[in-house]
């Protein structure tokens, strides 16, 4: 689903994705990123820190932020789009995330148009694991897609 | 989230935090990602867009991902260690042709009470010095004293 600019208004939410969580999928993470930190692989390790057991990596939770925006706003997301997230809490195996958000500001100058959108993704608890900002740039005249 | 492991190596040499002043720049790195890396990252991720369909582009999140994974192997941070927030501007198409440079510094160190807040600016570029995806990435940390 990707939006026309005809459609770009504020509130209107973004397509939000379900994403399950799990050591599996933090493992083939860790191996495509390069990432091995024993925090997200490692149990025996992971369990005796603060956090008692594995947790996602933040750069994961942010990749399916990511994959929402390119699935609203194609390749301007791609070439121009910004974000700022805070992580709140982490992303566990077994966990289901929601990422989701919405337009919350849509501003025109003459030939461009820059959309302001809140993101967010919470657990299935509906705790928050991520909040954020995120912004996209693009012509007037050509369409999102 | 969690990254500190003193534990935790990349084959380089690491850099302990108390040596990490503001300005201080780590080694450059670089790196490429082919279609395979492509191909595995959308797999994990889950990520089904046109938009790197026989495209030959990378995702930046992907191009990003991997600065973030080389950085982290340069640092030796205390356990309790914590990703708390992260921005990212991505300012141009990155493609499986480029090689990309990665260049880190540390931009702002500064204490909150018994912990410490560390940003480390960077910026990805690519074979024509062009800027593919810039951003900031902050750490919280337990004092060490």
């Amino acid at each position: 689903m990707m939006f026309a600019v005809s459609e770009l208004k504020e509130g209107l939410e973004l397509p939000r994705l379900t994403k399950p969580v799990s050591q599996e999928n933090i493992n083939r993470y860790a191996e495509v990123s390069r990432d091995f930190n024993p925090i997200h692989i490692d149990a025996d390790y992971a369990g005796k820190t603060p956090l008692g057991g594995t947790i996602a990596h933040g750069m994961l939770v942010l990749a399916y932020v990511s994959q929402m925006m390119t699935d609203a706003f194609g390749r301007h997301w791609v070439t121009g789009g910004e974000l700022t997230v805070r992580f709140k809490a982490p992303a566990r195996p077994g966990d289901t995330l929601t990422v989701g958000g919405q337009i919350c500001r849509v501003h025109s100058s003459d030939d461009r148009e820059q959309v302001t959108c809140e993101v967010f993704c919470i657990n299935q608890n509906g705790e928050t694991v991520l909040t954020g900002d995120t912004s996209v740039r693009f012509r007037k005249n050509e369409n999102s897609r | 989230m969690g990254i500190g492991s003193s534990a935790y190596l990349f084959g380089m040499e690491r850099i302990e935090y108390s040596q990490l002043n503001q300005g201080y720049e780590f080694p450059r790195t670089v790196y490429r990602i082919d279609s395979t890396m492509v191909a595995d990252y959308l797999g994990v991720i889950g990520e089904t867009n046109t938009a790197y369909r026989d495209t030959g582009l990378v995702p930046p999140m992907a191009v990003a991902a991997l600065a973030m994974a080389q950085l982290s192997g340069n640092l030796s941070f205390p356990a309790g260690a914590i990703h708390v927030s992260q921005t990212f501007q991505f300012h141009r198409l990155a493609s499986i042709q480029d090689s990309f440079t990665s260049c880190a510094r540390v931009s702002r160190k500064h204490g909150r009470g018994k912990l410490r807040l560390m940003t480390i600016a960077i910026d990805v570029y690519n074979q024509k010095k062009g800027r593919v995806v810039s951003g900031e990435t902050t750490f919280l940390l337990p004092a060490s004293d």
